[in-house]
Parts: structure tokens; sequence; C-alpha cells
């Protein structure tokens, strides 16, 4: 009998919440589509260059991290049919039925719904499972086939992790309902909406946001009294005080309030901390990005700190602006009665106050996972493009060795050694060497060596010769230089006006070995990889060969490329044993690096897509649990609106404006936290790019970039627009019936 | 007298050619203007159906209605709302009020819908909220007001816009006997001082002996009419009963 309720339920049900079967068969879906990679049974053809381990324990860590959001979905959907059951239950307990059975029979008839989502979401992952695998195909440069395969153990992951989910989950629905009283539970389909009382959560938001002023303020003079100078450039200076002033207004206002707490209401206060956390949101995120631009001096940790500010005045900025929105309609309402009277304004404006008081908080949470997960999308490809077009600067040689002489305080540690080592191993292991060049890089005067702050280290040189070899390597063509001319060779990121300023400014350099004048082709702007030049600097001195026999050598360095690619095992072998001999801490301060192309470019493969797949996996879930939380909301009330517009009806209003009016609310629900979010988003994203603006420009390009953003606003508006009118036909559907 | 709404051999059939259930057999009566007519009738009488055809939200099977001369059965169904907004006004049992807005939103909500201007709006609402006696209630919700409170304001509501009839289903089904008593007074009066047209549908021998007259509905035909004429009410309040036990239902289904 119980197990025939609990069928009959669960088809019943499943009718109703097709929108939450839908949402768990995607998540299961991408669950299982991504996972299959990390799969023991997944073994595409990479290549012996490659490893692929690395990568699938990175994998299964960052899929199950990113699900568990999932549990949040699934208990706030439990949350929801429990409500609306709540009527049933009581008949069922006033027949006599135990609640504690009652609870049973709706755990079971749950999990017969999860079940139906976990099989059909494998179904289905298993076709998503290509995609990903030709993305990561795409990823090592390998041709893609298409192969169907069920991987029992990722499906044994999938399984255990949902039917957990569901127990988890269950047990506290079971748990509700045993402690719920019939009373309760008979009435519960009366109260709609009740009270419209607004809870405490905003206050909490207040105290936080002053603590954090406070903390911001200290921190804001800390850092005047110890670094401030007025010599520095006007933004750094407004930096300084805005900084102190703006949280010094911010906690000003609240002051005032207090003071005149009985004339001013709560919102006077939310309004002026609104306007102060936009205040506090620029001042607090110029400090990073003019650090970056003008090197300051602010300690450590405080660009951290300083970004976490920001973040809480972004928080705070999403929580009061649709905690205010209510407000705001509602004095708009007051203001003007030529809009109130204006035919079913004032039901369409009841319907959208009552339920924005009522729900701000869970509108805020879904402000905020939008904004996360618009930054996810967006900052997916930028990341991955700059690590990958990085790839290409940092591996341009298969080894690379290099030290660098940070720690050396004596000029005798200074060792000239040729990394024997490295030619041992070739030779053992029949490697054949296309171009090898061991050179050094030299300091213009001697007394440069004693230059330590990161600010003015020097720029270090290197002989001509040198340079027209790695250029003979790397397949550019040779330079020449005249009698006592220098030319410079640039890092790829560095930006044009900063070389200008500099060209403009070094006509001449003065070295050990006389004066140079600058050349007719004063700077050479190929790609040379990394390791060409001084820490913090991004230009490379070269100085003809008599020059460079009278200067100091400061860094040894040696380059190869070798007419096979080195295999991912010798690569490994030979990183140990050059490690042992040449560690990169050394007693004489002497640091030593070697890099592979074959090592960096697996890890920066394999780390790559980690992080590009994580983070689309992530911003897709987030963005489905947003999307889900909206629609579900306004589906579950139906049987509420049903009531609503039945008396619309009965008092004369037609058809046709009760569809506007439907279309006209969903509208709101949907739009607000969208548009709040897009706000913020926009606000996150386009200092994010502002702040990597040179990495964009010299690995990815701005017309990829604008791919990518147009990619990720395409597949925003999509799912946006399936659930919108999903919601739409069904919210149609229910209140006309 | 001026006659509003005439019914001419109305009938209404559920079900189908097998199974057919008439809820309405044959009903023919007229409602003069400024009267005040009861319904009264045993469950499963066809009162509830009468009133729903009356007041265009269900269609007959045969017959006319006519409001002011107008056939209402013939009415293209587009404009039925329009024609509803303006020519009836409704009192149910169970208020239909809307909970996200005030007393005096859910009044301006009427006059809203049918376009009046703007300025009009709240000049009127604190007129008929005075003749109602909820002017001091105008600003709270319905959650917040008693159960008669929110029955006047559905009242108010209900002839806002001065409509040619109002229909009212069961308007004490959910009050107390005290807010009856008040309600009834308050449609008594609508009826006396505003001159408004009222039909009134009820199984209550209480309420119905505020009416000026009675139709007696029995398995879908009237079986008695009623005339209050110049008697008291508590004599019209016998003479139902007596009615009452004539039809079958006894005292035991007199409140």
């Amino acid at each position: 009998m119980y197990a025939k309720l609990v069928f009959r339920n669960a088809k019943r049900s499943a009718k109703d919440y097709l929108v939450y079967i839908v949402t768990m068969t995607i998540c299961v879906t991408l669950f299982y589509a991504f996972l299959s990679i990390s799969s023991s049974f997944y073994n595409p053809d990479i290549g012996s260059e490659y490893d692929f381990t690395l990568l699938s324990d990175g994998m299964k860590a960052a899929i199950c991290m990113i699900t568990l959001l999932l549990l949040f979905l699934i208990r706030f959907v439990n949350h929801y049919m429990l409500r609306q059951k709540q009527k049933e239950f009581a008949i069922q307990s006033i027949m006599g039925m135990e609640q504690k059975t009652i609870g049973r029979i709706f755990f079971a008839e749950m999990l017969i719904m999860g079940l139906v989502s976990i099989l059909a979401g494998i179904f289905f992952g298993v076709f998503c499972s290509q995609f990903i695998t030709a993305m990561l195909l795409t990823a090592y440069g390998k041709p893609y086939e298409i192969s169907w395969t069920l991987f029992p153990d990722t499906v044994l992951w999938t399984v255990v992790f949902f039917v957990f989910s569901f127990l988890v989950v269950g047990i506290f629905n079971t748990r509700t309902i045993q402690k719920t009283k019939i009373i309760d539970m008979l009435s519960a389909e009366k109260e709609n909406d009740p009270e419209l009382k607004k809870s405490r959560w905003i206050f909490v938001m207040v105290i936080i946001l002053e603590l954090f002023t406070v903390w911001a303020f200290i921190t804001g003079v800390i850092k005047a009294l110890f670094f401030y100078d007025s010599r520095f450039p006007i933004p750094v200076q407004f930096m300084y005080f805005g900084n102190i002033l703006f949280p010094a207004a911010t906690l000003g206002w609240s002051f005032l309030w207090l003071f005149k707490k009985k004339k001013w209401n709560f919102q006077k206060l939310l309004c002026g901390l609104l306007a102060c956390s936009v205040l506090n949101t620029f001042a607090a995120v110029s400090v990073p990005a003019l650090t970056n631009q003008y090197y300051l001096p602010l300690g450590s940790g405080m660009l951290r700190q300083y970004l976490l500010f920001a973040l809480i005045d972004l928080l705070f900025f999403i929580c009061v602006l649709i905690y205010l929105a209510s407000c705001f309609i509602v004095m708009w309402k007051e203001k003007s009665p030529e809009h109130r009277y204006k035919e079913e304004n004032l039901f369409f404006l009841g319907q959208i106050i009552s339920k924005l008081e009522t729900t701000s908080k869970t509108m805020t949470l879904i402000s905020v996972t939008f904004v996360l997960a618009i930054f996810l999308f967006i900052a997916a490809p930028i990341l991955t493009g700059w690590a990958f077009g990085y790839l290409d600067i940092r591996s341009m040689y298969d080894v690379q060795i290099f030290s660098q002489y940070n720690d050396v305080h004596d000029e005798k540690e200074l060792l000239q050694d040729n990394y024997e080592i490295v030619t041992d191993f070739l030779d053992e292991h029949d490697i054949e060497t296309a171009y090898d060049c061991t050179f050094n890089l030299y300091l213009p005067k001697k007394e440069d060596f004693s230059h330590r702050t990161k600010y003015d280290f020097p720029i270090v040189a290197i002989s001509l010769s040198d340079y027209n070899a790695i250029r003979k390597m790397l397949g550019y063509e040779q330079i020449s230089l005249g009698k006592n001319e220098f030319a410079t060779q640039w890092k790829i990121i560095a930006a044009e006006e900063e070389r200008k300023n500099f060209l403009s400014k070094h006509i001449d350099v003065l070295t050990d070995g006389g004066t140079l004048k600058i050349s007719e082709q004063p700077y050479y702007e190929e790609a040379m990889g990394e390791t060409l030049y001084n820490s913090y600097t991004d230009v490379l001195y070269v100085f003809p060969d008599n020059i460079c026999k009278k200067l100091l050598p400061v860094m040894r360095n040696r380059y190869i490329t070798t007419t096979e690619k080195i295999s991912y095992e010798n690569a490994c072998e030979l990183e140990r044993l050059f490690t042992i001999e040449y560690p990169e801490q050394t007693e004489s301060g002497v640091a030593y690096g070697v890099r592979f192309s074959t090592l960096q470019t697996n890890s920066a493969i394999a780390n790559n897509f980690i992080l590009q797949t994580g983070m689309i996996y992530g911003a897709v879930v987030l963005m489905v649990i947003c999307l889900t939380v909206l629609s579900l909301q306004q589906l579950l009330d139906a049987g509420q609106y049903k009531y609503r517009f039945c008396v619309l009806r009965k008092l004369g209003v037609e058809e046709n404006h009760i569809s506007q009016l439907i279309l006209k609310q969903l509208s709101v629900w949907f739009g607000l936290p969208i548009i709040v979010a897009i706000i913020v988003a926009a606000v996150v994203v386009g200092y994010f790019i502002q702040t990597v603006s040179a990495e964009i420009s010299a690995y990815i390009g701005l017309a990829a970039l604008m791919l990518q953003i147009g990619a990720t606003v395409g597949i925003l508006v999509i799912l946006l627009l399936c659930y919108f009118i999903s919601t739409w036909v069904i919210f149609r559907h229910s209140v006309n019936s | 007298m001026n006659t509003i709404l005439k019914l001419e051999h109305i009938q209404k059939y559920y079900g189908n050619a097998g199974n057919i259930t008439k809820a309405i057999k044959d009903i023919s009566f007229s409602v003069e203007a400024g009267e005040f007519l009861g319904i009264m009738g045993a469950s499963g009488s066809g009162k509830t159906t009468l009133l729903n055809c009356i007041s265009t939200i269900d269609t007959v099977s045969a017959g006319h209605i006519f409001l002011e001369g107008i056939d209402v059965t013939e009415i293209n169904p587009k404009s039925l709302a329009r024609f509803r907004r303006e020519n009836l006004g409704f009192v149910f049992q169970d208020f239909n009020l809307l909970d996200t807005l005030t007393i005096s939103e859910n009044i301006a909500l009427a006059l809203a819908i049918n376009h009046t201007p703007v300025g009009r709006v709240e000049s009127r609402i604190l007129e008929i909220a005075g003749k109602l006696n909820i002017s001091d209630i105008l600003n709270k919700y319905p959650y917040q007001v008693s159960g008669g409170q929110k029955q006047r304001c559905a009242c108010a509501r209900a002839i806002i816009n001065n409509p040619q009839l109002l229909l009212a289903d069961e308007p004490t089904g959910a009050l107390d006997s005290h807010s009856s008593q008040m309600l009834l007074s308050t449609i008594q009066s609508i009826n006396k001082q505003l001159g408004a047209t009222i039909l009134m549908v009820t199984h209550d021998a209480f309420t119905a002996s505020y009416a000026s007259r009675i139709l007696f509905l029995k398995d879908g035909e009237i079986f008695m009419e009623l005339c209050k004429g110049n008697d008291s009410r508590n004599a019209f309040f016998d003479k139902i009963l007596n009615v009452l036990t004539i039809i079958g239902g006894g005292q035991s289904h007199v409140c």
C-alpha cells in the first residue's frame, strides 16, 4: 500500500516539479561528463611527452568541491516540496498515519525522483563527455576521435555522490516532518506571504560593514602615517586620502544617524551607506591598481586586505540595493498617483513589493551567485589564454638554464659554470642538440651590483654575439651594432609607453667600458623567454662584444634546443639530477633554475585544463542553481497567484491584461537580481581586465577576448531565455487552470 | 417600476448526452431597480449556478438573461470582462481581497481597473469608507482586520463603481452572528440609501430576512416566492422558516 502511495506521489510530483528533475539531470550530466576524464579507464591518446595523472587527481578534487554547491539546490527544492505537501501530510496524520511513516514516504518519493534524474543524467553525460574529450585533446593539440564508453568508476562516483546528497537532505526532511505539529501543517497553506515582516539580516550586514569600515579607516591612517609622501603623483595622493576620508564619511554618517535616530528612518541610513559603499569600493580597488602601476611600498598582505575591503563593500552594495528596491518602489508609488491608479498597476506593485520584502535575502544570494558565475565565465578564458600565451613565451627552448644573483653579496661568489651535467645527460641518452648557447649577462657598471631594492634593480646586458646566437636559435634575423652603440631587447609584456619613455631618457648609457650611444634601431621586441632579463626589469641591453669583456658578468644562462622533443621521463630525470647539483638555494647565494619545455607544457596544459573546466563547470552550476531557484520560487507560489489572478478576473480584468501582468511580474522577478548582478559584475570584470590589460594584449589579444566575452554573454542569454520561457509557460498554465 | 434584470426560461445542464445533470431546469423572474432580492435554497438547489450565470462567469444552456435590456448571454466573450466590471459588483463568502494590498488599495484597484480619473480615486474611497464605517482601517492590510471589516471592504469595492446590480454570494457565510448583523445592516443601507439593486444568494433564513423579496429554489426550479411587503423583519423571518419547513429542510436547515 505504502509502495503504491510512493509511486503514485512520485508520478504526480514529477509533473509539478519538472524543473527540479531537469535541473538535477543537468547537474548529474555535467558532473558525470567532467568527472569521466579522471576515470582510471579513461585513456585518450595524448602522446608520450605528456603525463595524464596530474590532471586526473586535480580534476576529481575540483569537480567534487564545486558539486557540493548542488547540495544547496537539493535542500532548497526539498524544502519547498515539503511546504507544498504540508496539507497532505496533515490529512495523513489525522487519518492515523505515524509522522515517521509520512517522513519515510516523502523521502522514498524524493529518492525516486532523484534516481530518475541520476539515470537520465548519466545517459546524457555519456554524450557530454565527448565534448570534454574533444576539449582535452584540442588542448593537447591531438586529433579527436569519438569513442562511446561508460566508465564504471565514474558511474559509481556519480551514483554515490548524489545518493549520499539525497540521503543527507532526506534525513533533514524526515526530522522536520516529525517535529512539525499537525495543526501547523493544516494551516500552512493558508498563510501566504505572512505578515510582510522584514527579516533582521540587513542589520547584521550593517554591523559587519561598520566593523570593516573601522578596520579600513585604521589601516588607511596607518598606511598614510608610514608610507605617505607629498611627492606622490595625484592619483596616489587621492588613493591615500580616499582610503581615509571615505571610511571616515561612512562612520560619520552612521553616527549622525544615531543622533537623529528619532527623525530619520532606517532607510535613510541605508541610502547613505549605499553611496559610501560605492566610494569605498573605488578607494579600495585603487590600491592594488596604483600599487602595480607606481610600485608603491605598502607592506605585505596589503593588496589582499584591500581586495577584501572592496569585496565586503560590493557585497553590502548588492544587499542594500535589493533590500531598498521595495522601498524605492513604495516611494515611487506614494509619489505618483497617476501611475499608481493606472489600470492594474496597484495589483502589480503589490505583488512585487510583497515578494521583494519577504525574499530580499534570497534575491541577494542569487545576485551574488550570479556575479560569481559571470566572473568565472569571463575570467576562465582570460586566465587560460594568459597561461597558454605565457607558456609560448616561457618554453621557447627545450632546455633553459639560468642563474640569479639576488642573494649574492660578494662578487667572488659568482660562479662561471658551463652546466656540463646537462651535456653529459644528453649524450648518454642520445638526445641530439640542434642549438646550444651558454652565455653571460653583464652589469653595465660594477657599482650596480649593490643595488638590490625592487625599484632600482639594474638592467643587465648581453653581448652582441650571444644575442645573435639566441636569435638564430629562434629563427629571427641577425642584428648589427656600430662602434660604441647599444640596442635594447624588450619583454613582450612591456607597454609601448614605457618603452618610449625609457628610450627617450636613455640615449646614452654609461658603462665600465665607456659611454655607448643608442643605435639607429633602438629596440627589439621579439619574444625571447623570461629568463633573459634581470629580476623586476622588462628590458635588456645589447652591447658590442668588446665592451662586454670589460664588464662584470653576474648571471650565466644556457639555452638548448633539441632535434626531437625530450620525453616526459627523461625531462623529469634530468631535472632531478640538475637540482641536486645546482639547487635553487646555494650557500653562496646564487640561485639556479632549469626549465624543460616538455615539463612546462605538460603541467601548463594540465593545470590550465583543470582551471578552465573547473571554472566553466562552476559557472554553469552556479547559473543553473540561480535560475532554478528563481523559477521554482515563482512556480511553487503559483497556487497563491492563482487565487489572486482569479480575484482580478472576477473584478473584470481582461485575459490579455492578465497575461501582460504575468509577463511583467516574471520579468521583474528574473530581471532585478540579474540586472544588479550585471552591474556589479561589469565593475568587477572591468577592474579585472584593466588590472591584467597588459597580459591580455600581450598573450590573448583584444579581439579574442571580445569573442570570449561575446560567447559568455550568449550562453547566459540562452540559459536565461530557456528558464524564463519555461517558467512563463508553466506559470501561465497553472494560473489559468 | 423599471426592470433591471430579467431572466427568461434559464436552463443549465452539466455532463454529456448519457448522463445529464440539470442544475437549473427552467427559471424565469425579473428584478426591479432598487430591489433587494434574496435567493434561498438547500445545497444543490442550483442557487450558486444561477448566480454564476447572471454574473457571466458561467454560460447558460438555454434561455436569456437581460440586464438593462442587454442580453448578457449574447455578449462576445472578449467583451464580457468589460461588461462585468462596468455593470456588476460582487461580494463573496470568502471576501476575495488581495492580501498584498491595503484595504484602501483593494478598493482603489476596482476604480483603477475601471479607468476612473486619478484625481477622483482617493476622494471616492474616503466617501465610501465613511458610509461603510471603515475609514480608520483604510491603511491596514486584510490580515490585520476582522472578518466583518474585510467583508465591508469587499462591499465597498463592489459598489464603488455604482454597478447596476450587486451580486452577493453567501456574504455572511464566513462571519459570526454579530458581524453578520452589522454587515447585513450595511447591505440594507446600501440598498435603501444608495438605491443599489441587490441580488443575494443565501441558505440562512436570518440573512434572507433582510431582503424585500425571496425566491426559494428547489431542484433547479422556483418553488415559491415570498414578499416582505409591510411585514416587520421578525414576521418575515417566521414566514421564511415556514416555507423552509414546507420545502423539507425543516428547522434543522436553519441556523
